[in-house]
């Protein structure tokens, strides 16, 4: 029940690492900011460092909407 | 760099009232709802544009089904009535008005009947008598039957036959028995030979709620009685009644009673909440330019025949005030008439909570003024969407996301980019030259060329002004920021000396002119007095000027620009919207910034009048055409004999900028401006730059991403395309770059992309 709570749940799948901390991200625990208003979210995250990667399809996608959505509010 | 404040929450819960009063006036300039004239001119509000459009394409059932709406007896009303609508018909004042009746008799003769309504219908409950026979008692028993009365009609006639022929002689033997057949299937139930006297009306009084009587019944039983025309009423004697005569009076004097039965029905006075009844006054517009069948179609004495009705329907105007909506593509895009629109705009404004669904579409406005030209009214669309900007900014209700570039780069010019300096060897000027911000980022060689020579050949000294001119803060609704843009720009100014303002952009000297004491002259109108310089050169195919929308209302301009274009041999085509009636390029209002897509649409609009080159002189036009692959220049361009080439994108625009400040400073005010040089190197992959001009994100913001990249070694590597990934948050927004890395100090940046929602990481 917990993920259906989460706007978004990208994982890695392996093949993102971090160039900083040499180790691969792993799905993790992040939060999206704008307006004042909040959104618990799932992205791959680099367990050393905490670098949060938003992908371009995601950025494109459901954040430009969901940024649209609030602008309009 | 300096930034621009993003409003802290969406959780703002004020409004600023806009007046209802000066909205409301602003809006009933608009007449596209106004009815048409010849739907105005009747007294049954037949919708008379609609049948005739359905006539027209062959469509008698849809024709007859319209007519049915206000004739329960079409044959008798189309034979009988007194057309009022073709008096008012607008091709008559050039022609031969439509033959509106002819056209609804064929309709009545050639049109599926609507089948009555079924058995099952639930019926009122109050009763209702009609007296009498004749044309007013026949259509008063099918208006209350429409309306579903147990209804009664007592007439002295021996059958239906004879009942219906009271009126009717007009009609011939065929139309007879099709409205014989209309009345048979209606559900009414009919006693003959009733010898109507006073006492058999008090009986049915008794029997019945309401009661309804011919004009022939009621003058005979009660020759004293004075029947309200309005209501159809004997207010003394309680009896519904007919007065005056013709089929139309009929006709409307059924329809009025039927309205009055019903208020009786219901116990109510009859004078209450009948609405608008009869014929009205409009003040639709209609382009009669476009009429070209002006003959009407011979009516044989059978009447019209299909083919005949359908081509005399097709000569109907059809009557809709749309001229804003030919000419301007902002309209087009969201299908709406400006009354419309303007009225949903300013709801949006009043919203305290929920979504603000305007904001695009107000956004979308370029503020050109072209409906105010076009439009019989004088409907200013322009003034509703700015109105409505500069309320959303006040009350914090306005995102920024739309205008931010652009606000941004209005700082970037008034900022880094900007110049302020006497001409080398005065300290004060007897005039400024301030060519524009897009015009130094399209154009510097041509801003230079043209300072150079105003220099030269001007006395007193010509000052250099390279800036905004805050017209972008005005557009965007940020009266703030457009009056810290005026205040710092009209210090720039006395430091100069107070000079001559030499504009090169028609928006700029808009801007400039309001500005209180500061002389405001066009940099054409100078050329013109001072004669065209050397070197400059027309082009050699015939071009279309385009007009901007700028130097709308200013004929000074445009003629000056004329002049010029004539000297230097052009052949110019002026095309339809030209002058005053010209649309704006997608620049102005910032539609360009707010809404691509539909700004687009507007450059479109502005090419599709002709196929030959533009000839333009506001430098956003010149670059919108050349971007949309039209041969394209600005008037300064021929003038001094310089090509901008093609249109830079988004970097380049600020590139420009910033060279032809270091430029000039360094030649001609001898200062050396520091190297903007990079401590490594960066390369873009073609469609990188695409990219990057698309989607908004400057080579500054790329450049910000590897700088942080370098400093903190923080990226992605994504194994599957090789790809680095880096991303550093700028002002509102976070950039992201995928590069590739060559070597210690060089990068090749393939993809760049942003978003203005800040992620962090969540703990627990």
């Amino acid at each position: 029940m917990a993920a259906e709570r989460n706007y978004y749940t990208i994982d890695p799948e392996g093949k993102l690492q971090c160039m900083k901390c040499g180790v691969p991200l792993v799905k993790g625990k992040a939060k999206f900011l704008y307006l004042d208003n909040g959104f618990p979210v799932e992205l791959p995250v680099c367990p050393v460092c905490g670098f949060v990667y938003v992908p371009e399809e995601l950025a494109l996608g459901k954040v430009a909407s969901v940024e649209r959505a609030l602008e309009d509010k | 760099m300096a930034q621009i404040q993003e409003r802290g929450s969406t959780h703002v819960y004020k409004v600023n009232k806009i007046s209802r009063e000066e909205i409301e006036g602003m809006v009933s300039l608009c007449v596209y709802e106004q009815p048409p004239f010849c739907n105005a001119a009747c007294p049954l509000k037949l919708d008379t544009r609609a049948m005739l459009a359905a006539a027209a394409a062959g469509n008698f059932k849809k024709a007859l089904q319209l007519y049915e709406k206000i004739a329960v007896f079409p044959l008798i009303l189309s034979h009988g009535c007194e057309a009022p609508c073709e008096g008012k018909c607008r091709l008559g004042e050039i022609g031969d008005a439509v033959a509106i009746r002819a056209v609804e008799a064929a309709v009545s003769r050639f049109g599926e009947a609507a089948r009555s309504g079924s058995i099952f219908r639930t019926k009122k409950k109050k009763t209702v008598a009609v007296l009498g026979s004749g044309l007013f008692p026949l259509f008063l028993a099918g208006e209350l039957e429409k309306k579903a009365y147990p209804l009664t009609v007592f007439c002295e006639q021996a059958d239906l036959n004879a009942f219906l022929r009271c009126g009717t002689e007009f009609l011939d033997e065929k139309a007879f028995q099709l409205e014989l057949k209309r009345l048979k299937a209606k559900d009414i139930d009919f006693v003959f030979n009733c010898a109507i006297t006073e006492d058999f009306l008090e009986e049915k009084r008794a029997s019945f709620d309401v009661l309804c009587a011919s004009e022939t019944v009621t003058k005979k039983l009660f020759p004293a009685a004075k029947c309200l025309p309005d209501l159809m009423y004997c207010e003394a004697e309680k009896l519904v009644c007919g007065c005056g005569e013709g089929v139309m009076a009929a006709a409307f004097g059924a329809k009025k009673a039927a309205l009055t039965v019903d208020r009786l029905a219901q116990n109510l006075d009859p004078r209450n909440t009948r609405g608008q009844e009869g014929a009205v006054e409009t003040s639709l517009y209609t382009d009669l330019a476009a009429a070209t069948a002006l003959q009407r179609e011979p009516v044989p004495p059978e009447g019209y025949s299909k083919e005949l009705a359908m081509a005399e329907a097709a000569r109907c105007l059809q009557c809709r005030c749309e001229e804003c909506l030919k000419s301007c593509a902002f309209l087009q895009h969201y299908k709406k008439h400006p009354g419309l629109l303007a009225k949903e705009i300013y709801n949006n404004t009043q919203i305290i909570m929920g979504d603000h669904q305007l904001n695009k579409p107000m956004n979308s406005c370029s503020l050109c003024g072209q409906c105010t030209v076009v439009c019989p009214n004088g409907f200013d669309m322009a003034h509703v969407c700015h109105l409505a900007r500069q309320n959303m900014v006040s009350t914090d209700k306005m995102p920024l996301a739309p205008h931010e570039f652009a606000l941004m780069d209005m700082l970037f010019s008034n900022n880094e980019a900007f110049l302020a300096r006497p001409q080398p060897g005065f300290e004060r000027c007897r005039y400024a030259f301030f060519p524009g911000c897009q015009a130094v980022a399209i154009a510097p060689e041509t801003v230079k060329a043209a300072y150079l020579d105003l220099c030269e050949r001007l006395e007193g000294g010509v000052a250099l002004i390279l800036g905004c001119c805050g017209a972008i803060g005005d557009w965007a609704g940020r009266t703030e920021l457009e009056e810290q843009t005026r205040e710092f720009l009209d210090r720039e100014l006395s430091k100069l000396g107070d000079p001559i303002l030499i504009v090169g952009c028609p928006s700029c000297k808009k801007e400039w002119s309001s500005h209180p004491g500061v002389q405001v002259v066009g940099i054409w109108d100078l050329l013109l007095k001072l004669g065209l310089p050397e070197g400059g050169h027309g082009l050699a195919r015939p071009a279309a000027l385009h007009d901007s929308c700028g130097a709308r209302g200013d004929a000074e301009t445009q003629n000056a620009i004329r002049q010029i274009a004539r000297q230097l041999g052009c052949e110019l085509i002026e095309t339809p919207y030209s002058g005053d009636r010209s649309p704006c390029c997608g620049y102005g209002g910032l539609s360009a910034y707010a809404n691509p897509e539909v700004a687009s649409e507007m450059t479109e609009k502005c090419l599709e009048r002709s196929d030959a080159p533009y000839i333009s002189y506001c430098m956003a036009c010149r670059d919108r055409f050349a971007r949309q692959g039209r041969e394209s220049r600005h008037i300064l361009e021929l003038v001094y004999g310089t090509d901008a080439g093609a249109p830079p994108d988004i970097s380049e625009k600020r590139w420009n900028r910033l060279s032809l400040k270091k430029e000039l400073l360094r030649d001609l005010w001898q200062e050396e401006t520091a190297e903007m040089k990079l401590d490594f190197q960066l390369n873009y992959t073609d469609e990188a730059r695409k990219m990057m001009d698309a989607r908004m994100i400057l080579t500054d913001d790329v450049i910000d991403v590897l700088k942080a990249y370098r400093e903190t070694g923080e990226a992605i590597l994504d194994s599957e395309s090789g790809l680095l990934i880096a991303r550093k948050r700028v002002g509102n927004a976070t950039f992201w770059v995928k590069f590739t890395q060559e070597g210690e100090n060089s990068y090749t940046v393939h993809r760049a992309y942003s978003h203005r929602m800040q992620v962090v990481k969540r703990e627990g």
